[in-house]
């Protein structure tokens, strides 16, 4: 059974990128543009494999997603990647103490992308 | 099944210079109606479009160069190699940051559209248009459903030392 | 074991590294051994590198390395033990086949062809050596045999001992120990994986969702550390990791049994789950506890400060010594070149590291709850600091140098064959080797300098006869120095040979038409005359000092590495060149100017003076060359604007200003339309992703971000001149 990925990005272009990699490389991928309507798609949609997403959103940035995603049983111990920029780190160490489980540098290439959910994601 | 994803031998693609008997997967992109494609192993990211630094007494298409964690990487705006109009930047407008041999650059494109897995059976040479085109630097002609890719061989277009406005051979 | 080729020629590379300075000692030992050839000690040390390099290549499966070397240690052996003397013919074929030697490492470096014939000849001229005079009783061949070398015994497999101790929110991040092992598994054989159980509390205490387990591993592999450590990429700044070298393969199952009789608890990794699932599916929990503890878990800091163990500063000092040890430089190699650095530096700049730790927390703390009676403190501090950062810069930059020595060592092999070929008895002096300068200036001035030696061998030092009958001893003498002057590194090349001629350069020129024959010169600038392209006073083309072509070049690679060359010279007593080379390449004081939007940077050595010139201080000759009149001599100005074709804000010099910069040969004004200021810039490389750019030294970064461009001063004039001929 193919594996499902959020990921939760305002800029329609990554996600794009990133969406065209993952179902390429066989994950069912579920699209939302920020926090509040990652929620919601949680809240409607299947159980998600693994959570990818952006810091800087409109709505519910990413880390308020992240604390969101952890206090949910069904999210406790999922693994969530966050999109980060170089320079951020104290983006990265906030990320952390919400319960990020790691994180990918951006600007990225797909093959780190693919590498990084393969080294957190269960298979 | 994602369990692909552990199992590809990315070092082994890396080692087919040009396409492998399978295709290769492309990083596509749009100039005006037009569709491109680089080879994805050749991309090393994509980022929006920031303010270069005009290099002086260079072509029109080399853009300038920019700051990439602390190196110096010109930028190439595709159209203008091409010889086609400019138009304005938008908030599609990416550099597609690209590896020709041990160089880093950036290329200027109207924006990224997806990554397609290409086979070796859906690309063609290139056309001859005589001169009207000069298509030396594409490595063929790629189809992915009823879309046309012109999948660009970059060291080709970036690197022809034969090409006396080339990036990187002496302009003199 | 599969061997990564990446990783693998990281190793290659330190092999090579160290091969050469293996043949520095060899080739020096020689040289000096055909002083002293009783010395016994030199010979030993002789010795010891040849057979360096001999079983390093034989690892690498450098065959043809690895068996010529043999031959030379051989002989190497026989001399050492007396059962041979050292003979000048002996010396010099152990020099000819150094020389050998660094070709076969040449070739397995760049895979280029040798000349087989050479080495064969070689080869069979080591072996009658070896067979000539010797006793054959006391040659004793189990000493000097050695290990038949095979080519696929390169594996360079190694085993890390990795000891990690995962934060106990571990599982709280989504994050699994299986993933982990499995991604460790995928660089190599993951073996005697055991797992202490130690930390695990009474089932009472235990918090099911914290993980108190640790586990130590052997990983075999091929990856470097790097790799592994990439694997630990998200858990290692809270964790306790350790990832060390045991052995290289040959030894791993040793290791392995002493790690599996130490285990506690071995398990199969494949059957690892995070605990709190375990005992969750186990039904000793329920999801809901689960999260209940969750929800109660603090990190262990703060519970520790809570309960008043320790106050929340020493918590934050902990930390910082916790991040201060992984900060501990791991060995990181780039593929381009690697540098070695003397321990004691490291030391030093790590002690200083510590200083501004330490620094640092006082200020935190101070801040935390500053009171404006603590402002002395504060800006004592504040010093400090500042002091700290400086020395750290200092301390930095210093990793760069390297002694000047390393560009010496080839001289005395070159002048010993100098002087046999051009029937010279001539001495080399050498001194300042110590002397500290960058690794790339070291690097570029090995051809100037050699080409400077060359040229005193040749044309400066006169045949013995000529010297007796000048009174001068038959052995003439080059002197190679270093030594620091002012923020510069001075190099000179000193002969006391015949000097330059005088009347023999003016007349080349006149005959060459680069100055007129009235023209009045002084000392200097006729001296100066021998760095023009296609100069030579040399009566005869030698195959010692070539064509003549050199010192034009000479004069452009110092020039490149922004430095200077000068000459003394006196007629029959000798000529000195002196080099003159910044300390650092890296780094440059600028000025900042702007035209038009565009910032660019103008090196502050090259500045003279600024001025905002009156109107009728310009003038125009024949309608275009623009000059300025700078006290009495008018210098020519170069609009940068022109030169670079781009929109400046002001085309009037009276608005804008000028900039008098000084080249080796001339003055010239350049016009901008502002000074922003001055600050020291990080020198960027614009060839290694694009080219070089006319009138462009190199690109830095500016305060916003952007790319500004250093200017070149020679290369505006050339710009300027192409497109204004009247101008020059």
């Amino acid at each position: 059974m193919s594996k499902t990925v959020l990921i939760v990005d305002d800029s329609p272009t990554m996600r794009q990128i990133v969406a065209f990699t993952l179902t390429n490389a066989g994950f069912t991928v579920i699209e939302a543009e920020h926090g509040k309507d990652a929620v919601s798609k949680i809240a409607k949609g299947p159980k998600m494999d693994i959570v990818v997403t952006d810091l800087n959103m409109p709505e519910m940035d990413g880390i308020t997603l992240i604390k969101e995603l952890r206090r949910l049983s069904a999210f406790k111990f999922t693994p969530i990647l966050m999109l980060t920029t170089e320079s951020a780190v104290e983006k990265k160490q906030a990320g952390k103490e919400a319960g990020a489980t790691g994180w990918i540098v951006k600007p990225f290439n797909p093959e780190v992308l693919l590498k990084t959910i393969a080294k957190v994601l269960p298979m | 099944m994602a369990g692909a994803v552990m199992g590809k031998e990315t070092k082994d693609l890396h080692q087919h210079a040009g396409l492998s008997a399978d295709g290769s997967q492309f990083l596509t992109f749009r100039l005006g109606e037009e569709l491109y494609g680089v080879d994805i192993l050749r991309v090393q990211e994509i980022k929006g479009y920031t303010a270069v630094t005009k290099i002086p007494n260079t072509p029109p298409h080399i853009k300038g160069v920019l700051n990439l964690r602390g190196t110096i990487v010109p930028v190439v705006e595709l159209r203008t190699k091409f010889g086609m109009p400019t138009i304005d930047y938008t908030a599609f407008t990416v550099i597609i940051v690209v590896v020709v041999q041990d160089k880093v650059m950036g290329l200027v494109v109207d924006a990224v559209s997806d990554v397609l897995d290409i086979k070796m059976k859906d690309i063609q040479p290139a056309p001859d248009f005589g001169d009207k085109v000069d298509v030396t630097f594409l490595n063929g002609i790629g189809k992915s459903g009823n879309k046309l890719v012109s999948l660009l061989d970059i060291d080709r277009l970036l690197l022809d030392p034969d090409s006396k406005d080339s990036p990187v051979a002496d302009a003199a | 074991m599969r061997m990564d080729n990446e990783d693998f020629s990281q190793f290659q590379d330190a092999f090579f590294e160290e091969a050469a300075e293996h043949l520095a000692v060899v080739e020096e030992g020689l040289l000096e051994l055909e002083r002293h050839p009783e010395d016994r000690d030199l010979l030993n040390k002789i010795f010891r590198s040849a057979h360096s390099i001999k079983g390093a290549s034989g690892m690498f499966g450098f065959n043809a390395v690895a068996q010529f070397t043999h031959k030379m240690e051989t002989l190497l052996d026989s001399l050492r033990n007396g059962q041979k003397a050292v003979s000048p013919s002996v010396a010099d074929l152990l020099l000819r086949s150094t020389d050998c030697v660094k070709t076969l490492i040449q070739s397995a470096k760049t895979r280029a062809a040798v000349d087989e014939e050479t080495v064969q000849r070689l080869t069979a001229e080591l072996a009658a050596a070896n067979a000539s005079d010797s006793q054959p009783s006391a040659v004793s061949t189990n000493d000097t045999a050695v290990q038949p070398v095979s080519a696929g015994n390169c594996s360079g497999d190694r085993v890390y001992a990795i000891t990690w101790t995962p934060p106990e929110w571990l599982f709280l991040r989504g994050l699994d120990p299986l993933q982990t092992f499995k991604e460790l598994r995928s660089l190599g054989d993951l073996t005697g994986v055991t797992m202490d159980t130690s930390r695990l509390p009474d089932l009472a205490d235990l918090d099911p969702e914290k993980c108190y387990l640790s586990w130590t591993m052997q990983l075999t592999t091929g990856k470097d550390l790097k790799a592994i450590e990439s694997v630990f990429e998200f858990v290692r700044e809270d964790s306790k990791l350790s990832i060390a070298l045991v052995t290289s393969k040959g030894e791993s199952e040793h290791a392995q049994k002493r790690a599996a009789a130490t285990s506690t608890a071995a398990f199969d990794t494949e059957t690892i789950k995070p605990l709190g699932q375990i005992l969750v599916e186990d039904g000793l929990v329920s999801p809901a506890d689960l999260d209940r503890a969750l929800a109660q878990q603090k990190r262990v800091g703060q519970i520790l400060v809570e309960q008043k163990a320790v106050t929340s500063q020493q918590v934050e000092e902990a930390l910082q010594k916790q991040r201060q040890q992984e900060a501990v430089p791991l060995s990181k190699k780039t593929d381009t070149a690697s540098i070695r650095v003397d321990t004691a530096k490291i030391d030093k700049l790590i002690n200083l590291v510590g200083e501004l730790v330490i620094t640092q927390s006082m200020l935190s703390d101070l801040g935390s709850r500053f009171e404006m009676r603590q402002l002395p403190v504060l800006l004592e501090r504040m010093v400090e600091l500042e002091r700290n950062t400086r020395e750290i810069q200092e301390r930095v930059m210093s990793i760069r140098m390297v002694p000047i020595g390393t560009a010496f060592a080839r001289f005395p092999r070159l002048v010993r064959d100098l002087s046999a070929k051009v029937g010279k008895k001539i001495q080399l002096v050498l001194s300042g080797e110590e002397t500290e300068l960058d690794k790339t200036v070291i690097e570029s001035i090995g051809d100037p300098l050699t080409h400077l030696v060359r040229n005193s061998a040749d044309h400066g030092i006169e045949p013995p006869e000529e010297r007796l009958d000048n009174n001068k001893p038959e052995v003439g003498t080059i002197r190679l120095n270093a030594f620091h002057e002012g923020g510069n590194i001075c190099i000179t090349v000193e002969d006391d040979g015949r000097g330059l001629n005088r009347d023999r350069i003016l007349a080349k020129a006149v005959k060459h038409g680069v100055i007129g024959e009235n023209d009045k010169l002084t000392d200097d600038q006729i001296w100066s005359l021998i760095f023009k392209p296609g100069f030579s006073t040399a009566e005869k083309v030698t195959d010692v000092s070539g064509r003549g072509v050199g010192m034009d070049v000479v004069k452009r690679n110092i020039e490149n590495l922004r430095g200077t060359v000068s000459i003394k010279t006196v007629t029959g007593r000798g000529t000195t060149f002196t080099l003159k080379l910044p300390l650092t390449l890296a780094i440059i004081d600028g000025m900042t100017v702007r035209v038009g939007k565009e910032t660019y940077i103008v090196p502050l050595l090259s500045i003279l003076e600024s001025i905002q010139p009156k109107a009728e201080l310009v003038k125009t000759v024949v309608g275009k060359g623009e000059l300025i009149n700078v006290r009495g001599t008018y210098i020519p100005v170069v609009r940068l604007y022109e030169v670079f074709a781009s929109e400046p804000e002001y085309t009037d010099p009276k608005e804008a200003i000028l900039l008098v910069l000084e080249t080796e040969e001339e003055h010239v004004a350049v016009m901008v339309d502002e000074i922003l200021g001055q600050q020291q810039v990080v020198i960027k490389s614009m060839e290694q992703n694009f080219r070089k750019v006319e009138g462009v030294a190199g690109a830095t970064i500016l305060g916003d971000g952007t790319v500004g461009f250093i200017l070149d001063v020679r290369g505006l004039i050339e710009i300027a001149r192409h497109g204004n001929p009247v101008a020059a």
